[in-house]
């Protein structure tokens, strides 16, 4: 077996990682704040991608279309979590589960016949000529997922810590009551971080269409790799997710090269079963203890 | 007597209606479509288990139906096994695997739970796909339905056949889940942390309930493999376990009828979309359902999105009928809007909302109870014995940093009320925690009766340790009564299999008239039909009380049994404490009111800083000078 070949495998599964990472990421932004996440993160993901595909095809430019994009994520985001989440949160139940997973079926079906079953390729004026490296080509679409994922992930943890606002963000995760009782409002911290996760959603299609293509069926295959990214990395971990995200897509490049291309989501899948039975509480989250 | 005459007539009828439409209709179309609904009732009511009584949002069902059927289509197609055979295999495949699964899964609560559901199906979908040596993969694998017992099956005799699983799936599970076993699926989703420490072992039941509900997928699968005799593996695929979900909880959860009512959505839905006048109608008549609903909510005081969001679901469900050319191509979202719009607007489903109403129009009584039991045979009184019950000795418990319990050694006396205080934050809901086996110790000793237990918080209640807990820990959705019921110890012996038959009826009415006994020991006989999440506060306090004593126990833990309650209720609880001791079980009272402690204990025990500041009678005690100082701080010297 060429060690190049290896080589390049891993390199390239671990940038797609990334990926992964940032869409789990958007889980761990909602489930801090309300220990909540919304399981139709695949579809938000995928409606932002056919929204942005419209935007370039109005005859926007990369620089607007993005932006528009990120916004519609945003907004996408606040509307699940109107219409989803909030009832759920204050009746104190777990409802938000369905209604996440209905709101997401309404999505794929509307997608579907918006824009149709087909996939469809997306534009972008990022070059896919492969630069080579080590011996490793890398193509600037893949680089461009990477720097978008960790630069977007590394601006909100900054914010996070270093604004006014990400502290009152924090005190929400901390303690919601605590938190209201200073005068930070919880439902806004909810709503902002539902907000941040959609915007996060759409950043991840805007980067991975021109890879992929955008499909209908786009969303439903990445988010599961989220959830067993978000899971194993721990859904209060921040940074774990980069690790496990570029891990596992390692690891299923080189599943798909071993075990066929149809075996390529296993790993993930038996990874995300294991690491629940064994640390439910992620690789690199905190084990809490049971309070009476 | 008459509400059970009812049911149980309602019952036969339907399974008499259902079983005569095809002797009537000879449409081969509506023969399939019966079919189907009885395999989906099967389905639904295995699902059921798990998202009803567990309470957990289960998205693994999808994975045993078609476990289910393609174990059942190979044995068929490859082995030429029978229908009988195969379609029990088919069920204890999905049965084995559904433990499996369970083991690690059921650790997990919520979201963790529905994520791991999740993978299973997307794995088992790929196996399925890809495993093509064994399923032929995508291609599909064809089988014929093998003859039962002889018999070549038409379809109006396999109908009759699925008719007869459904009844009997039907009967089973209601004996199963009418008994402790369902008691004790709807306790674990409450609290499982008081399941635990009742003795009952959360952890168990809940893998029996998941294996059980998945058991009935794959059974159901059998059941599909013969009646489509074609199988491909994309046909089990996330669309059909929302469609599914959305059948238990458009049904109502915790109902057998619900069940079955949400099969019959989920079956005839895609048939109510083929034609556009009838869908129309329903649109319409489902917004003049939620504008009433929603009306009459917002007047009640109810939340304005829950009874707008039902308005606007089916508002667009109505308008998007028209609008749109081929109500078919949007299928998932119809489902979406309708479930939805059911999720928000009526939580408890059709079902519940329906039973409710018949029960209000026939005034149906609840089945009566019956006479509660003699005290001596509820709570028998424990012989008198000399000597410690329990003794701990050099007991440490750390948190991190945290020395919460810093090597204590004390001992408390068969039948005595041992009072143990101290100022907050001084270990002693930690020690009733490690006591109680709900943490394990860092270091030393317990013994109980002479003898170690197994540190966990389910052997110390099988060996004798009952607790309440000083944050209410009540199964809420249960009635009072039931939740004695769920403690009861060495009243349910029958065997499962002897359950499910039905056969555990009168063990559940001497388990009764027992729970109703001890209800009538701490005052509440007249509220034990009430939910417990209903009862006013002191009740509920009294209610954990009745609790604890029903697991008959050797050693009571009371912690903090009096914050809260009012004065009367204070007075109440002090003479009900007396009679337990009178009946031979010795007490650990954790407790802030000194006036309690005085008036009930034999000895004291005063913590602080996780050690052992004093001891001895409560008036020594109470003059101690550490133990003044540790409660109300050092005498300032006046110069």
């Amino acid at each position: 077996m060429d060690p190049q070949i290896i080589g390049q495998m891993l390199v390239s599964g671990a940038l797609m990682g990334l990926l992964y990472a940032l869409i789990a990421y958007g889980f761990q932004l909602t489930y801090a704040t309300s220990r909540s996440l919304n399981f139709g993160q695949g579809e938000l993901v995928m409606v932002s991608a056919f929204v942005a595909l419209t935007f370039t095809n109005l005859g926007l430019p990369y620089g607007l279309m993005l932006p528009a994009a990120l916004a519609f994520g945003a907004l996408a985001g606040l509307g699940v979590e109107r219409a989803a989440v909030r009832l759920a949160l204050r009746q104190k139940s777990e409802g938000w589960i369905m209604l996440t997973i209905i709101v997401g079926l309404f999505l794929a079906s509307a997608a579907e016949n918006i824009w149709g079953r087909d996939d469809r390729p997306f534009p972008t004026p990022i070059p896919s000529d492969p630069v080579h490296l080590f011996g490793i080509d890398i193509t600037p679409l893949e680089l461009s997922v990477a720097l978008g994922a960790l630069g977007v992930m590394g601006l909100i943890e900054l914010c996070k810590r270093r604004t006014l606002l990400g502290k009152a963000v924090a005190a929400v995760a901390a303690d919601p009551d605590a938190a209201e009782l200073v005068g930070i409002s919880a439902t806004r911290a909810v709503m902002l971080s539902y907000a941040l996760s959609g915007m996060v959603a759409a950043l991840a299609g805007v980067l991975v269409s021109p890879i992929t293509t955008v499909g209908p069926t786009m969303g439903a295959v990445l988010v599961l790799k989220a959830f067993s990214v978000a899971v194993v990395a721990g859904l209060d971990s921040g940074f774990g997710v980069v690790l496990v995200g570029m891990f596992l897509g390692a690891l299923e490049s080189i599943a798909s090269f071993y075990l066929g291309s149809g075996w390529r989501e296993a790993p993930g899948l038996v990874l995300l079963i294991l690491a629940l039975a064994v640390r439910p509480h992620g690789v690199f989250g905190r084990a809490a203890i049971r309070k009476v | 007597m008459r509400r059970f005459l009812l049911l149980r007539s309602a019952e036969l009828l339907a399974v008499l209606l259902l079983a005569a439409v095809p002797l009537a209709v000879r449409n081969p179309y509506a023969l399939g479509l019966l079919t189907l609904l009885a395999i989906y009732g099967v389905l639904l009511i295995g699902l059921d288990v798990s998202v009803g009584y567990l309470g957990q949002i289960n998205l693994g069902q999808v994975a045993f139906l078609g476990i289910g059927a393609y174990t059942a289509g190979l044995l068929v197609a490859k082995l030429g096994w029978g229908l009988l055979p195969s379609a029990m295999a088919a069920s204890g495949a999905a049965l084995a695997v559904g433990a499996l699964l369970a083991l690690p899964a059921l650790r997990l609560e919520g979201p963790q739970f529905a994520l791991a559901t999740l993978s299973f199906s997307a794995l088992t979908g790929t196996a399925l796909n890809e495993l093509e040596a064994l399923t032929g993969g995508a291609q599909g694998l064809s089988l014929t339905r093998p003859p039962l017992l002889g018999h070549v099956l038409e379809s109006r005799g396999f109908y009759w056949l699925c008719l007869g699983a459904l009844a009997l799936v039907w009967v089973t599970m209601r004996n199963l889940l009418n008994s402790h076993w369902g008691r004790a699926f709807e306790a674990l989703r409450d609290s499982p942390l008081a399941t635990d420490a009742m003795g009952v072992g959360t952890y168990r039941h809940k893998v029996a309930a998941f294996a059980m509900g998945s058991g009935l997928g794959g059974f159901a699968g059998a059941l599909y493999a013969f009646n489509f005799q074609y199988l491909q593996p994309q046909i089990f695929n996330y669309e059909l376990m929302a469609m599914l979900l959305l059948g238990v909880v458009l049904g109502g959860r915790k109902s057998q009828w619900g069940a079955l009512l949400g099969a019959c959505v989920v079956v005839l839905l895609p048939n109510l979309l083929s034609s556009r006048r009838l869908f129309l109608t329903l649109s319409a008549l489902g917004l003049a359902a939620a504008l009433a609903a929603g009306i009459r909510g917002l007047r009640r005081g109810t939340g304005a999105f829950q009874s707008a969001a039902p308005i606007a679901a089916t508002g667009l469900l109505a308008v998007g009928g028209l609008l749109v050319k081929h109500t078919e191509d949007w299928r998932k979202a119809i489902f979406a809007l309708m479930l939805f719009a059911v999720m928000v607007g009526l939580p408890e489903g059709l079902m519940g909302f329906c039973s409710r109403f018949l029960a209000g129009l026939f005034r149906v009584p609840p089945a009566a109870l019956p006479r509660p039991a003699a005290l001596d045979a509820a709570l028998p009184a424990r012989p008198p014995a000399q000597g410690a019950l329990l003794v701990v000795s050099d007991l440490m418990r750390t948190f991190g940093g945290v020395k919460a319990v810093d090597g204590i050694s004390f001992q408390v006396e068969h039948g005595s009320i041992h009072g143990l205080i101290g100022p907050n934050g001084s270990g002693k809901s930690t020690l009733v925690n490690v006591v109680s086996g709900l943490y394990p110790a860092s270091s030393g000793r317990i013994l109980l009766a002479g003898a170690r237990v197994r540190p966990g918080l389910v052997p110390m209640a099988r060996a004798g340790v009952a607790r309440t807990f000083q944050n209410l820990q009540l199964f809420g959705e249960l009635s009072a009564l039931d939740n004695v019921m769920v403690a009861l110890r060495d009243v349910f012996r029958l065997p499962l299999p002897l359950v499910v038959t039905g056969l555990g009826r009168g063990e559940e009415r001497r388990a009764q008239a027992d729970a109703l006994a001890l209800l009538a020991f701490v005052g509440l006989e007249d509220q034990a039909r009430v939910p417990a999440r209903d009862l006013p506060y002191g009740a509920q306090r009294f209610l954990e009380l009745a609790r604890a004593l029903a697991r008959r126990p050797a050693l009571l833990l009371l912690d903090e049994p009096a914050a809260g309650l009012a004065h009367p209720d204070v007075l109440r609880l002090i003479g009900i404490i007396r009679a337990v001791r009178q009946r031979g079980i010795t007490t650990l009272l954790i407790e802030h009111h000194m006036d309690v402690v005085g008036e009930l204990c034999d000895r004291v025990t005063v913590m602080d800083g996780g050690r052992m500041l004093a001891e001895g009678a409560p008036e020594a005690v109470k003059r101690n000078p550490l133990v003044l100082e540790a409660y109300l701080g050092a005498p300032e010297v006046v110069s």
